[in-house]
């Protein structure tokens, strides 16, 4: 049982002032091993916010960020599963699945997370599976203002993970989840 | 007007305490009426060459290598006579719980390791005392353990994959589509990590997080200098027990120091010559430990503690107990340099003994502790009593950091007689 944070493109302080306080009261630490963070953070102090949460951190660069010493892409595998980390903004069209998926077999992982599009997607295709965790402010992105802050939480369990999705809406925090299997035929 | 200071009893005194044993030492304490007043010490060894004396048939304490060779080999002969009669009793079609409790007092003979586990198992209930009930009470009880392992141990992760997989009436193909945006689900009863609902099961995991880490941490250092416990397999059955203990009991919980109380259980149960046995003796461990910690789960409630029934509560029974049999040691300890029992008898009674004296020690304390009649809260007081009593001449020209630093490192010291303190003690722990 491993939990996996993701979550990115914060935009603080330019688009947003914080996370918001119903996210916050949820995300303590000692609960999470692990925190993979898509980009546009944009500062240090949530660089350091983050590293409160958990200590073992992952981020690539988006491109607002202030530090430009996160990496283009990352992988990290945790348990069973090779993940991959790119902001996105890299990757035309934006959002294109095509495109993602290319990035994912190119990385070589399971699992991709990317940002930019401050959009929540979960999408499968033989390559592997691509999820987009959104914005965890819901932050204006370069295509449209109407965002849902959220972020999205894994427990990886040997071959399985159950994702968790995390989403403000009307002041409520509404909580899905998404489950599947690693098989043979699945890349990695 | 003064009070009149009891006087000292006779026997107290005698010079058998602080000498080697002379060999006419009495040769069977526990068969003694205690209804008769005791009696003056014994005379001087005379001529003959006397008869061989229990200390001789437990053998193997300190005091051993004074003994000639005639009397090693009717000491060999006293135990082998010794082990003879616990085996007669065990085999008995219905064992007789007097007759094995008075053999157990006398101590498991060297040589009968491989019929102490038996023995324990029956005198803390776990057997009951018809023979042929032992397969279905052992069945019974080692499946309760597989369904408390089931219930107490697994993580929520598992737990919920446990409950979709019996929940689904056929198997659902999750991987079925190549492509396309997966099927979310929404998640009911706020049943996700970052739940902080009081029925979330992942709420309760983390809340319990602090106790498991300190579980952990205990299992891990008990014992390092015993191999048996270095094995990561015996360290993971430890572990198992306390979780699921702590889960079934949400009063105690779990203490620091449980860990010290299961493990001579676990090694004695463990070290079982017969495979079926030594097999599930984590499962009997368990049951074991519940019924000997029950006696004195009291000491280890927090909110017990100013109680009537709680910790300190025991402590002054064991000041009483002293008042009683020593009242000028007692005054001593108390009055003149307060050394009160819980700077010293606290870790005694909590950890029933297990540190102050070698592991193998132990075991045979224990033998005498889990075999009175009187139960293991009350033999343990009298015990812990004997303690004081046996160091009492040290004691009584000690101050405040002399008596400490021995009773907080108490002496290596005669067992056998220790128990037979213990035992004169007899009958006068209730308040």
């Amino acid at each position: 049982m491993v939990l996996v944070l993701a979550l990115g493109d914060l935009h603080i302080p330019h688009r947003a002032p914080d996370l918001p306080a119903k996210f916050k009261s949820m995300l303590v630490p000692g609960k999470i091993q692990h925190i993979i963070c898509t980009g546009n953070l944009c500062i240090k102090e949530i660089h350091d916010y983050l590293k409160s949460l958990c200590p073992d951190l992952h981020i690539t660069r988006g491109e607002y960020d202030e530090d430009a010493r996160y990496p283009e892409t990352k992988t990290v595998t945790i348990g069973q599963f090779k993940l991959g980390l790119c902001h996105g903004h890299q990757v035309v069209p934006w959002g294109d699945l095509d495109s993602l998926a290319m990035l994912q077999r190119q990385l070589d992982v399971d699992i991709l997370v990317t940002g930019h599009t401050h959009q929540f997607k979960a999408y499968k295709h033989e390559g592997g599976v691509v999820i987009n965790p959104g914005s965890a402010t819901g932050a204006y992105s370069s295509i449209t203002y109407d965002v849902n802050p959220s972020f999205v939480l894994m427990d990886i369990d040997g071959l399985r993970v159950v994702v968790y999705v995390y989403e403000l809406i009307d002041g409520e925090v509404k909580v899905d989840k998404i489950d599947f299997k690693k098989t043979a035929t699945m890349h990695g | 007007m003064r009070k009149k200071v009891k006087a000292v009893p006779e026997w107290l005194n005698s010079p058998i305490w602080s000498t080697p044993p002379p060999a006419t030492a009495p040769a069977d304490p526990f068969g003694t009426d205690f209804s008769r007043p005791l009696a003056p010490p014994p005379e001087p060894p005379p001529s003959v060459p006397p008869p061989p004396t229990y200390e001789q048939a437990v053998g193997s304490y300190a005091g051993r290598e004074r003994e000639t060779r005639e009397e090693e080999g009717a000491g060999a002969a006293l135990r082998a006579h010794l082990l003879a009669d616990f085996k007669s009793a065990l085999s008995k079609k219905t064992v007789n719980m007097g007759e094995l409790r008075r053999l157990a007092c006398l101590g498991v003979p060297d040589g009968g390791n491989d019929i102490r586990p038996l023995v324990w198992k029956l005198l803390l209930g776990y057997l009951p005392t018809e023979r042929s009930l032992w397969p279905y009470e052992l069945e019974k009880k080692r499946s309760q353990y597989s369904a408390y392992k089931d219930e107490f141990l697994l993580n929520p992760s598992e737990k919920l994959r446990r409950i979709e997989e019996s929940k689904l009436s056929r198997k659902k193909e999750l991987n079925g589509e190549k492509h396309g945006l997966l099927p979310r689900l929404e998640v009911t009863n706020e049943e996700h990590p970052l739940s902080s609902g009081k029925s979330s099961l992942w709420n309760k995991y983390f809340q319990e997080s602090e106790i498991l880490e300190q579980i952990d941490r205990d299992v891990k250092r008990t014992h390092p200098d015993i191999s048996f416990f270095s094995a990561k397999s015996n360290q993971e059955s430890l572990r198992r027990i306390l979780i699921i203990y702590s889960r079934l009991n949400p009063s105690v919980r779990y203490v620091q120091g449980m860990n010290e109380v299961l493990a001579p259980l676990f090694y004695v149960l463990s070290n079982d010559p017969d495979e079926s046995n030594s097999a599930s003796a984590e499962a009997d461990t368990f049951f074991c430990f519940v019924e000997l910690i029950s006696g004195f789960k009291n000491n280890y409630c927090k909110h017990l503690d100013n109680s009537r029934v709680g910790i300190r509560s025991t402590l002054s029974k064991l000041s009483q107990l002293l008042k009683k049999h020593d009242e000028e040691l007692w005054r001593h300890m108390e009055v003149i340099t307060k050394v009160f029992p819980q700077y010293y008898a606290f870790r005694w009674i909590t950890l029933l003994l297990t540190m102050e004296f070698s592991f193998n020690v132990c075991i045979h304390i224990w033998d005498a502790i889990l075999g009175d009649p009187e139960g293991p809260p009350d033999t343990l007081l009298r015990i812990c009593c004997a303690m004081l009593i046996l160091v009492r001449k040290r004691l009584l020209v000690g101050d405040f950091t002399a008596n400490i630093q021995l009773l907080q490192h108490y002496p290596q010291t005669n067992i056998d007689h220790l128990l037979h303190i213990a035992n004169r003690l007899r009958g006068t722990v209730a308040s």
